[in-house]
Protein backbone atom coordinates (compact mmCIF):
# COMPACT_ATOMS: atom_id res chain seq x y z
CA UNK A 1 0.00 0.00 0.00
CA UNK A 2 1.53 3.27 -1.06
CA UNK A 3 1.45 6.31 1.16
CA UNK A 4 -0.46 8.20 -1.53
CA UNK A 5 -3.27 5.66 -1.43
CA UNK A 6 -3.25 5.75 2.35
CA UNK A 7 -3.67 9.50 2.21
CA UNK A 8 -6.63 9.13 -0.13
CA UNK A 9 -8.27 6.80 2.39
CA UNK A 10 -7.73 9.03 5.43
CA UNK A 11 -8.08 12.38 3.65
CA UNK A 12 -11.83 12.79 3.81
CA UNK A 13 -12.22 11.92 7.44
CA UNK A 14 -10.33 10.27 10.23
CA UNK A 15 -10.37 10.48 13.99
CA UNK A 16 -7.68 13.18 14.06
CA UNK A 17 -9.25 15.77 11.80
CA UNK A 18 -10.53 18.92 13.49
CA UNK A 19 -13.23 20.67 11.49
CA UNK A 20 -14.61 23.57 13.45
CA UNK A 21 -15.94 25.84 10.73
CA UNK A 22 -17.41 24.64 7.46
CA UNK A 23 -15.34 27.14 5.51
CA UNK A 24 -12.43 27.25 7.95
CA UNK A 25 -9.06 25.55 8.03
CA UNK A 26 -8.66 21.82 8.59
CA UNK A 27 -6.47 20.89 11.51
CA UNK A 28 -5.13 17.57 12.64
CA UNK A 29 -4.54 16.14 16.10
CA UNK A 30 -1.94 13.60 15.00
CA UNK A 31 1.06 13.44 17.29
CA UNK A 32 3.42 13.27 14.34
CA UNK A 33 1.87 16.24 12.59
CA UNK A 34 4.14 19.07 13.68
CA UNK A 35 2.19 21.82 11.92
CA UNK A 36 -1.17 20.43 13.08
CA UNK A 37 -2.47 20.98 9.55
CA UNK A 38 -4.53 18.29 7.84
CA UNK A 39 -2.65 17.86 4.58
CA UNK A 40 -0.73 15.12 2.84
CA UNK A 41 2.56 16.91 3.30
CA UNK A 42 2.26 17.32 7.05
CA UNK A 43 0.27 14.15 7.75
CA UNK A 44 1.74 12.07 10.52
CA UNK A 45 0.21 8.88 9.12
CA UNK A 46 0.47 8.99 5.34
CA UNK A 47 4.18 9.76 5.05
CA UNK A 48 7.11 7.41 5.13
CA UNK A 49 9.15 9.94 7.09
CA UNK A 50 7.50 11.70 10.00
CA UNK A 51 8.72 13.42 13.12
CA UNK A 52 6.94 13.74 16.40
CA UNK A 53 8.32 15.39 19.47
CA UNK A 54 6.70 14.14 22.63
CA UNK A 55 7.06 14.60 26.33
CA UNK A 56 6.55 11.58 28.49
CA UNK A 57 7.07 11.88 32.25
CA UNK A 58 9.23 14.95 31.90
CA UNK A 59 11.48 13.49 29.21
CA UNK A 60 11.37 14.91 25.69
CA UNK A 61 11.64 12.33 22.94
CA UNK A 62 12.10 12.75 19.21
CA UNK A 63 10.26 9.96 17.43
CA UNK A 64 11.01 9.48 13.74
CA UNK A 65 9.58 6.94 11.40
CA UNK A 66 12.06 4.60 9.75
CA UNK A 67 11.44 4.87 6.01
CA UNK A 68 12.77 1.36 5.35
CA UNK A 69 10.68 -0.36 8.03
CA UNK A 70 8.04 -2.92 7.08
CA UNK A 71 4.63 -1.37 6.34
CA UNK A 72 3.17 -3.49 9.12
CA UNK A 73 5.59 -2.42 11.84
CA UNK A 74 4.18 -0.04 14.45
CA UNK A 75 6.34 0.48 17.52
CA UNK A 76 9.31 -1.25 15.87
CA UNK A 77 8.93 1.01 12.85
CA UNK A 78 9.95 4.18 14.68
CA UNK A 79 13.23 5.36 16.12
CA UNK A 80 13.20 7.16 19.44
CA UNK A 81 15.90 9.44 20.69
CA UNK A 82 15.76 11.15 24.05
CA UNK A 83 16.80 14.69 24.74
CA UNK A 84 18.85 14.63 27.88
CA UNK A 85 16.96 16.02 30.80
CA UNK A 86 17.95 19.44 32.18
CA UNK A 87 20.31 19.86 29.28
CA UNK A 88 19.40 23.44 28.50
CA UNK A 89 17.62 24.86 25.53
CA UNK A 90 20.67 25.49 23.31
CA UNK A 91 21.83 21.91 23.48
CA UNK A 92 18.32 20.53 23.13
CA UNK A 93 17.65 22.62 20.04
CA UNK A 94 21.04 21.63 18.65
CA UNK A 95 20.21 17.97 19.17
CA UNK A 96 16.88 18.49 17.42
CA UNK A 97 18.37 20.27 14.43
CA UNK A 98 21.00 17.55 14.03
CA UNK A 99 18.24 15.40 12.59
CA UNK A 100 17.78 17.76 9.68
CA UNK A 101 21.45 17.92 8.76
CA UNK A 102 21.13 14.41 7.37
CA UNK A 103 18.30 15.59 5.14
CA UNK A 104 15.40 14.03 7.06
CA UNK A 105 12.29 16.14 6.35
CA UNK A 106 14.02 19.53 6.13
CA UNK A 107 10.60 21.14 5.66
CA UNK A 108 9.73 20.32 9.27
CA UNK A 109 12.80 21.96 10.78
CA UNK A 110 11.13 25.17 11.91
CA UNK A 111 8.14 23.37 13.43
CA UNK A 112 10.31 20.78 15.16
CA UNK A 113 12.48 23.44 16.79
CA UNK A 114 9.38 25.36 17.83
CA UNK A 115 7.83 22.24 19.34
CA UNK A 116 11.02 21.43 21.26
CA UNK A 117 11.34 24.91 22.69
CA UNK A 118 7.67 24.96 23.63
CA UNK A 119 8.10 21.71 25.52
CA UNK A 120 11.26 23.01 27.19
CA UNK A 121 9.50 26.20 28.18
CA UNK A 122 6.64 24.24 29.67
CA UNK A 123 9.09 22.27 31.81
CA UNK A 124 10.59 25.38 33.38
CA UNK A 125 9.50 26.05 36.90
CA UNK A 126 7.65 29.28 37.23
CA UNK A 127 9.31 32.01 39.25
CA UNK A 128 7.37 32.76 42.43
CA UNK A 129 5.55 36.05 42.23
CA UNK A 130 6.98 38.74 44.51
CA UNK A 131 4.96 39.28 47.68
CA UNK A 132 2.40 42.01 47.42
CA UNK A 133 3.34 45.19 49.22
CA UNK A 134 0.54 46.56 51.36
CA UNK A 135 -0.79 49.83 50.04
CA UNK A 136 -2.65 52.42 52.04
CA UNK A 137 -2.52 53.34 55.72
CA UNK A 138 -4.98 50.74 56.90
CA UNK A 139 -3.33 47.91 54.99
CA UNK A 140 0.15 48.86 56.30
CA UNK A 141 -1.23 49.05 59.81
CA UNK A 142 -2.92 45.65 59.38
CA UNK A 143 0.28 44.12 57.98
CA UNK A 144 2.50 45.47 60.77
CA UNK A 145 0.04 44.48 63.48
CA UNK B 1 8.58 -11.70 -7.01
CA UNK B 2 9.69 -10.77 -3.56
CA UNK B 3 9.22 -13.31 -0.80
CA UNK B 4 5.85 -13.20 0.90
CA UNK B 5 5.89 -11.04 4.00
CA UNK B 6 5.39 -12.82 7.27
CA UNK B 7 3.68 -11.86 10.50
CA UNK B 8 5.07 -13.00 13.80
CA UNK B 9 2.93 -14.76 16.36
CA UNK B 10 2.87 -13.39 19.90
CA UNK B 11 2.78 -15.74 22.85
CA UNK B 12 0.66 -15.02 25.94
CA UNK B 13 3.60 -13.13 27.41
CA UNK B 14 3.90 -10.93 24.33
CA UNK B 15 7.14 -12.03 22.73
CA UNK B 16 7.30 -13.25 19.16
CA UNK B 17 7.37 -17.02 18.71
CA UNK B 18 7.16 -18.28 15.16
CA UNK B 19 5.56 -16.61 12.21
CA UNK B 20 2.89 -17.07 9.54
CA UNK B 21 2.82 -15.81 5.95
CA UNK B 22 0.57 -12.83 5.36
CA UNK B 23 -2.76 -14.14 3.99
CA UNK B 24 -3.67 -12.91 0.51
CA UNK B 25 -6.89 -11.31 1.74
CA UNK B 26 -4.91 -8.75 3.72
CA UNK B 27 -3.36 -7.43 0.50
CA UNK B 28 -6.67 -7.11 -1.34
CA UNK B 29 -7.63 -3.73 -2.85
CA UNK B 30 -9.16 -1.28 -0.39
CA UNK B 31 -12.22 0.45 -1.77
CA UNK B 32 -13.54 3.02 0.65
CA UNK B 33 -16.58 3.76 -1.50
CA UNK B 34 -17.63 0.11 -1.69
CA UNK B 35 -17.27 -0.33 2.06
CA UNK B 36 -19.33 2.76 2.79
CA UNK B 37 -22.05 1.87 0.33
CA UNK B 38 -22.38 -1.71 1.51
CA UNK B 39 -22.22 -0.72 5.15
CA UNK B 40 -24.93 1.86 4.69
CA UNK B 41 -27.22 -0.78 3.24
CA UNK B 42 -26.56 -3.73 5.50
CA UNK B 43 -26.70 -1.59 8.61
CA UNK B 44 -30.39 -1.15 7.80
CA UNK B 45 -31.10 -4.86 7.88
CA UNK B 46 -31.51 -5.05 11.66
CA UNK B 47 -34.32 -2.52 11.78
CA UNK B 48 -37.74 -3.41 13.07
CA UNK B 49 -40.85 -1.93 11.49
CA UNK B 50 -42.72 0.78 13.35
CA UNK B 51 -45.66 2.98 12.48
CA UNK B 52 -48.31 5.13 14.10
CA UNK B 53 -51.73 3.61 14.59
CA UNK B 54 -53.79 3.38 11.44
CA UNK B 55 -56.70 4.98 13.30
CA UNK B 56 -54.79 7.83 14.94
CA UNK B 57 -56.53 11.18 14.31
CA UNK B 58 -59.39 9.63 12.41
CA UNK B 59 -61.60 8.44 15.27
CA UNK B 60 -64.10 11.22 14.86
CA UNK B 61 -67.02 11.88 12.51
CA UNK B 62 -66.00 15.45 11.74
CA UNK B 63 -67.28 17.18 8.62
CA UNK B 64 -66.61 20.56 7.12
CA UNK B 65 -69.12 23.31 7.87
CA UNK B 66 -68.69 24.70 4.41
CA UNK B 67 -68.57 28.38 3.69
CA UNK B 68 -70.68 31.13 5.24
CA UNK B 69 -69.88 30.64 8.91
CA UNK B 70 -66.74 32.71 9.01
CA UNK B 71 -64.51 29.77 9.98
CA UNK B 72 -61.97 27.77 8.02
CA UNK B 73 -63.43 24.98 5.89
CA UNK B 74 -61.50 22.24 7.72
CA UNK B 75 -63.60 19.30 8.99
CA UNK B 76 -65.04 20.07 12.44
CA UNK B 77 -66.35 17.75 15.13
CA UNK B 78 -70.11 17.87 15.29
CA UNK B 79 -72.54 17.86 18.16
CA UNK B 80 -72.57 19.89 21.33
CA UNK B 81 -72.14 19.57 25.05
CA UNK B 82 -68.39 18.98 25.01
CA UNK B 83 -65.39 21.11 24.27
CA UNK B 84 -64.49 18.88 21.39
CA UNK B 85 -67.54 19.89 19.38
CA UNK B 86 -66.74 22.47 16.80
CA UNK B 87 -62.97 21.83 16.98
CA UNK B 88 -61.07 21.13 13.80
CA UNK B 89 -60.06 17.53 13.10
CA UNK B 90 -58.12 15.20 10.74
CA UNK B 91 -55.60 17.66 9.31
CA UNK B 92 -51.92 17.45 10.22
CA UNK B 93 -52.15 21.07 11.36
CA UNK B 94 -54.96 20.31 13.82
CA UNK B 95 -54.72 19.47 17.48
CA UNK B 96 -55.78 15.86 17.75
CA UNK B 97 -55.41 15.38 14.00
CA UNK B 98 -53.29 12.71 12.30
CA UNK B 99 -49.67 13.31 11.43
CA UNK B 100 -48.58 14.29 7.95
CA UNK B 101 -48.01 11.22 5.79
CA UNK B 102 -48.54 8.67 8.61
CA UNK B 103 -45.70 6.15 8.83
CA UNK B 104 -46.55 2.68 7.59
CA UNK B 105 -45.15 -0.67 8.60
CA UNK B 106 -44.61 -1.52 4.96
CA UNK B 107 -41.79 0.97 4.52
CA UNK B 108 -38.74 -0.55 2.78
CA UNK B 109 -36.77 -1.40 5.89
CA UNK B 110 -34.25 -3.86 4.53
CA UNK B 111 -31.90 -3.40 1.60
CA UNK B 112 -30.60 -6.24 -0.48
CA UNK B 113 -26.90 -6.10 -1.29
CA UNK B 114 -25.37 -8.36 -3.88
CA UNK B 115 -23.22 -11.13 -2.44
CA UNK B 116 -20.21 -10.10 -4.52
CA UNK B 117 -20.40 -6.58 -3.17
CA UNK B 118 -20.77 -7.75 0.41
CA UNK B 119 -17.73 -9.96 0.04
CA UNK B 120 -15.75 -7.20 -1.62
CA UNK B 121 -16.54 -4.89 1.27
CA UNK B 122 -15.50 -7.45 3.89
CA UNK B 123 -12.27 -8.17 2.03
CA UNK B 124 -11.53 -4.45 1.72
CA UNK B 125 -12.18 -3.87 5.39
CA UNK B 126 -9.90 -6.78 6.29
CA UNK B 127 -7.10 -5.43 4.12
CA UNK B 128 -7.46 -2.02 5.77
CA UNK B 129 -7.26 -3.60 9.22
CA UNK B 130 -3.76 -4.81 8.36
CA UNK B 131 -2.36 -1.32 7.80
CA UNK B 132 -1.20 0.49 10.95
CA UNK B 133 -1.82 3.99 9.62
CA UNK B 134 -5.44 3.21 8.76
CA UNK B 135 -6.01 1.58 12.14
CA UNK B 136 -4.47 4.61 13.84
CA UNK B 137 -6.56 6.93 11.68
CA UNK B 138 -9.70 5.16 12.89
CA UNK B 139 -8.66 6.12 16.41
CA UNK B 140 -7.44 2.83 17.86
CA UNK B 141 -4.66 3.12 20.42
CA UNK B 142 -2.12 0.78 18.91
CA UNK B 143 1.01 2.91 19.21
CA UNK B 144 2.54 0.43 21.64
CA UNK B 145 1.82 -2.67 19.57
CA UNK B 146 4.81 -4.14 17.82
CA UNK B 147 3.14 -5.05 14.56
CA UNK B 148 -0.22 -4.92 12.77
CA UNK B 149 -1.83 -7.43 12.05
CA UNK B 150 -1.55 -8.64 15.61
CA UNK B 151 -1.54 -12.44 15.85
CA UNK B 152 -1.57 -14.30 19.15
CA UNK B 153 -0.87 -17.97 19.68
CA UNK B 154 -3.69 -20.49 19.53
CA UNK B 155 -3.69 -21.32 23.23
CA UNK B 156 -5.39 -17.94 23.76
CA UNK B 157 -8.53 -19.64 22.43
CA UNK B 158 -8.66 -21.71 25.61
CA UNK B 159 -8.43 -18.76 27.98
CA UNK B 160 -11.41 -18.97 30.31
CA UNK B 161 -11.02 -16.01 32.64
CA UNK B 162 -11.35 -12.33 31.81
CA UNK B 163 -8.40 -11.70 34.14
CA UNK B 164 -6.21 -13.76 31.81
CA UNK B 165 -7.66 -11.96 28.81
CA UNK B 166 -6.67 -8.61 30.33
CA UNK B 167 -3.18 -9.93 31.06
CA UNK B 168 -2.83 -11.00 27.43
CA UNK B 169 -4.00 -7.65 26.07
CA UNK B 170 -1.54 -5.89 28.36
CA UNK B 171 1.27 -8.19 27.26
CA UNK B 172 0.72 -7.37 23.58
CA UNK B 173 0.24 -3.64 24.35
CA UNK B 174 -3.36 -3.68 23.18
CA UNK B 175 -4.99 -2.82 26.48
CA UNK B 176 -4.72 0.92 25.83
CA UNK B 177 -7.51 0.51 23.30
CA UNK B 178 -9.79 -1.05 25.95
CA UNK B 179 -8.94 1.77 28.37
CA UNK B 180 -9.89 4.25 25.68
CA UNK B 181 -13.29 2.57 25.40
CA UNK B 182 -14.03 2.60 29.12
CA UNK B 183 -13.03 6.26 29.35
CA UNK B 184 -15.27 7.12 26.43
CA UNK B 185 -18.49 5.83 27.99
CA UNK B 186 -21.12 8.57 27.96
CA UNK B 187 -24.85 8.80 28.54
CA UNK B 188 -26.66 8.66 25.23
CA UNK B 189 -28.53 11.75 24.27
CA UNK B 190 -32.29 11.51 23.80
CA UNK B 191 -35.02 8.98 24.27
CA UNK B 192 -32.95 5.93 23.43
CA UNK B 193 -31.66 5.87 27.02
CA UNK B 194 -34.93 4.25 28.10
CA UNK B 195 -34.90 1.84 25.17
CA UNK B 196 -32.00 -0.32 26.24
CA UNK B 197 -29.27 1.83 24.70
CA UNK B 198 -28.31 3.83 27.75
CA UNK B 199 -24.65 4.51 26.97
CA UNK B 200 -22.55 5.17 23.95
CA UNK B 201 -18.90 4.26 23.77
CA UNK B 202 -16.07 3.70 21.29
CA UNK B 203 -15.24 0.34 19.75
CA UNK B 204 -12.24 -1.59 21.01
CA UNK B 205 -10.33 -4.47 19.44
CA UNK B 206 -12.09 -7.24 17.54
CA UNK B 207 -10.88 -10.68 18.57
CA UNK B 208 -11.07 -13.25 15.78
CA UNK B 209 -10.77 -16.91 16.75
CA UNK B 210 -10.92 -20.23 15.02
CA UNK B 211 -12.31 -22.45 17.75
CA UNK B 212 -14.03 -21.33 20.93
CA UNK B 213 -12.49 -23.06 23.90
CA UNK B 214 -13.55 -20.36 26.31
CA UNK B 215 -12.16 -17.30 24.47
CA UNK B 216 -15.62 -15.80 23.89
CA UNK B 217 -16.51 -15.81 27.57
CA UNK B 218 -13.05 -14.63 28.56
CA UNK B 219 -13.18 -11.52 26.39
CA UNK B 220 -16.85 -10.63 26.07
CA UNK B 221 -17.14 -8.62 29.28
CA UNK B 222 -14.35 -6.20 28.35
CA UNK B 223 -15.74 -2.86 27.23
CA UNK B 224 -15.68 -2.39 23.49
CA UNK B 225 -14.17 -5.79 22.77
CA UNK B 226 -16.03 -8.01 20.33
CA UNK B 227 -15.28 -11.64 19.63
CA UNK B 228 -16.06 -13.34 16.34
CA UNK B 229 -15.36 -16.60 14.55
CA UNK B 230 -13.12 -16.25 11.50
CA UNK B 231 -15.76 -17.96 9.33
CA UNK B 232 -18.39 -15.40 10.26
CA UNK B 233 -16.56 -12.10 9.78
CA UNK B 234 -19.01 -9.26 9.43
CA UNK B 235 -18.63 -5.83 7.84
CA UNK B 236 -20.53 -4.17 10.68
CA UNK B 237 -17.75 -5.29 13.01
CA UNK B 238 -14.84 -4.88 10.60
CA UNK B 239 -15.75 -1.33 9.60
CA UNK B 240 -18.08 0.12 12.24
CA UNK B 241 -19.85 3.19 10.94
CA UNK B 242 -18.41 2.47 7.51
CA UNK B 243 -15.00 3.59 8.76
CA UNK B 244 -12.14 1.38 7.68
CA UNK B 245 -9.37 0.05 9.89
CA UNK B 246 -10.81 -1.83 12.89
CA UNK B 247 -8.12 -3.06 15.24
CA UNK B 248 -8.24 -6.85 14.85
CA UNK B 249 -6.46 -9.33 17.09
CA UNK B 250 -6.17 -12.71 15.39
CA UNK B 251 -5.53 -16.04 16.99
CA UNK B 252 -2.99 -18.15 15.19
CA UNK B 253 -5.64 -20.64 14.03
CA UNK B 254 -7.91 -17.92 12.70
CA UNK B 255 -5.08 -16.16 10.88
CA UNK B 256 -3.94 -19.41 9.28
CA UNK B 257 -7.48 -20.13 8.12
CA UNK B 258 -7.91 -16.81 6.26
CA UNK B 259 -6.52 -18.17 3.00
CA UNK B 260 -9.11 -20.95 3.14
CA UNK B 261 -12.02 -18.73 4.13
CA UNK B 262 -11.42 -16.05 1.52
CA UNK B 263 -9.21 -17.89 -0.94
CA UNK B 264 -6.28 -16.20 -2.64
CA UNK B 265 -5.91 -14.29 -5.86
CA UNK B 266 -5.64 -17.51 -7.87
CA UNK B 267 -7.09 -20.18 -5.58
CA UNK B 268 -10.80 -20.36 -4.83
CA UNK B 269 -12.10 -20.20 -1.29
CA UNK B 270 -13.06 -23.40 0.50
CA UNK B 271 -15.95 -21.84 2.37
CA UNK B 272 -17.37 -19.61 -0.37
CA UNK B 273 -18.28 -21.29 -3.63
CA UNK B 274 -16.18 -20.21 -6.63
CA UNK B 275 -14.85 -17.18 -4.84
CA UNK B 276 -11.44 -15.72 -5.61
CA UNK B 277 -10.19 -12.44 -4.23
CA UNK B 278 -10.63 -9.25 -6.24
CA UNK B 279 -7.38 -8.01 -7.74
CA UNK B 280 -6.00 -4.50 -7.83
CA UNK B 281 -6.17 -2.55 -11.04
CA UNK B 282 -2.50 -1.70 -10.67
CA UNK B 283 0.06 -3.95 -9.03
CA UNK B 284 2.63 -1.29 -8.28
CA UNK B 285 0.95 1.80 -6.88
CA UNK B 286 4.19 3.79 -6.90
CA UNK B 287 3.40 5.52 -10.20
CA UNK B 288 5.93 8.30 -9.75
CA UNK B 289 8.56 5.64 -9.12
CA UNK B 290 7.62 3.92 -12.36
CA UNK B 291 7.73 7.15 -14.35
CA UNK B 292 11.08 8.13 -12.92
CA UNK B 293 12.57 4.67 -13.40
CA UNK B 294 15.48 4.45 -15.82
CA UNK B 295 13.54 1.99 -18.01
CA UNK B 296 10.83 4.52 -18.78
CA UNK B 297 13.13 7.51 -18.85
CA UNK B 298 15.37 5.79 -21.42
CA UNK B 299 12.58 5.69 -24.01
CA UNK B 300 10.85 8.95 -23.13
CA UNK B 301 11.68 11.84 -25.43
CA UNK B 302 13.31 14.82 -23.76
CA UNK B 303 11.04 17.54 -22.52
CA UNK B 304 10.42 20.49 -24.80
CA UNK B 305 11.94 23.79 -23.87
CA UNK B 306 9.52 25.88 -21.94
CA UNK B 307 7.66 28.51 -23.92
CA UNK B 308 6.37 31.25 -21.72
CA UNK B 309 4.59 34.38 -22.79
CA UNK B 310 6.28 37.56 -21.78
CA UNK B 311 4.37 38.74 -18.77
CA UNK B 312 3.01 42.19 -18.01
CA UNK B 313 2.88 43.45 -21.62
CA UNK B 314 0.11 45.85 -22.51
CA UNK B 315 -2.55 44.52 -24.83
CA UNK B 316 -2.55 46.41 -28.13
CA UNK B 317 -5.79 46.74 -30.07
CA UNK B 318 -5.12 45.81 -33.73
CA UNK B 319 -8.06 47.95 -34.86
CA UNK B 320 -6.30 50.95 -33.43
CA UNK B 321 -2.64 50.05 -33.49
CA UNK B 322 -1.36 49.83 -37.04
CA UNK B 323 1.83 47.99 -36.18
CA UNK B 324 -0.10 45.13 -34.58
CA UNK B 325 -2.67 45.14 -37.37
CA UNK B 326 0.00 44.75 -40.05
CA UNK B 327 1.58 41.94 -38.09
CA UNK B 328 -1.72 40.11 -37.95
CA UNK B 329 -2.84 40.93 -41.50
CA UNK B 330 0.02 41.95 -43.83
CA UNK B 331 -2.40 42.60 -46.66
CA UNK B 332 -4.00 45.40 -44.65
CA UNK B 333 -0.94 47.45 -45.38
CA UNK B 334 -1.45 47.12 -49.16
CA UNK B 335 -5.15 47.92 -48.83
CA UNK B 336 -4.42 51.05 -46.87
CA UNK B 337 -1.71 52.15 -49.24
CA UNK B 338 -3.94 51.57 -52.26
CA UNK B 339 -6.73 53.45 -50.58
CA UNK B 340 -4.50 56.41 -49.89
CA UNK B 341 -3.26 56.50 -53.45
CA UNK B 342 -6.81 56.32 -54.72
CA UNK B 343 -7.84 59.20 -52.52
CA UNK B 344 -4.93 61.21 -53.80
CA UNK B 345 -5.84 60.48 -57.39
CA UNK B 346 -9.42 61.56 -56.89
CA UNK B 347 -8.26 64.64 -55.13
CA UNK B 348 -5.91 65.47 -57.96
CA UNK B 349 -8.67 64.96 -60.49
CA UNK B 350 -11.12 67.11 -58.66
CA UNK B 351 -8.71 69.93 -58.09
CA UNK B 352 -9.40 72.81 -60.42
CA UNK B 353 -6.77 73.58 -62.94
CA UNK B 354 -5.18 76.89 -62.16
CA UNK B 355 -5.98 79.60 -64.68
CA UNK B 356 -2.90 80.03 -66.65
CA UNK B 357 -3.00 83.44 -68.29
CA UNK B 358 -2.98 82.74 -71.93
CA UNK B 359 -0.29 84.89 -73.22
CA UNK B 360 -0.52 86.53 -76.59
CA UNK B 361 1.34 85.03 -79.43
CA UNK B 362 4.78 86.21 -80.43
CA UNK B 363 3.57 87.64 -83.63
CA UNK B 364 0.96 89.73 -81.92
CA UNK B 365 3.39 90.96 -79.36
CA UNK B 366 5.93 91.80 -82.06
CA UNK B 367 3.45 93.93 -83.82
CA UNK B 368 2.20 95.46 -80.57
CA UNK B 369 5.55 96.56 -79.40
CA UNK B 370 6.79 97.42 -82.79
CA UNK B 371 9.09 100.38 -82.64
Amino acid sequence: MSRDLEWLLIRKYNSNVVKRLPEGPLFSKEAANLFNIHSHKYSGLANSKTISIEEYKGVIQIVTRKPKASPHAVSSGVARSTLRNRTGSRRALGATSKLFKSGYRPDLRRAALARTSALLASQKEKKPRPAKKPRGKKAIAAASA
Amino acid sequence: MASRPTVSIRSTTGEASGSLPLPAVLTAPIRLDVVQQVHKSIAKNKRQPYAVSEKAGHQTSAESWGTGRAVARIPRVGGGGTHRSGQAAFGNMCRGGRMFAPTKTWRRWHIKVNQGQRRFAVVSALAASALPSLVLARGHRIEGAEEIPLVVSSNVESLAKTKDAVALLKAVNAYADVTKVSNSRKFRAGKEKIRGRRYRQRRGPLIVYNEDNGIVKAFRNLPGVEVVNVRRLNLLQLAPGGHLGRFVIWTEGAFGLLDEVFGTFDKASVYKKDYVLPTSKITNPDVTGIINSSVIQAVARPANSKVTKRPWTQHKNPLVNKGVLFRLNPYAKTIRRQELLKQERIKAKKAKKPKTPSSASKEFLGTLFAP
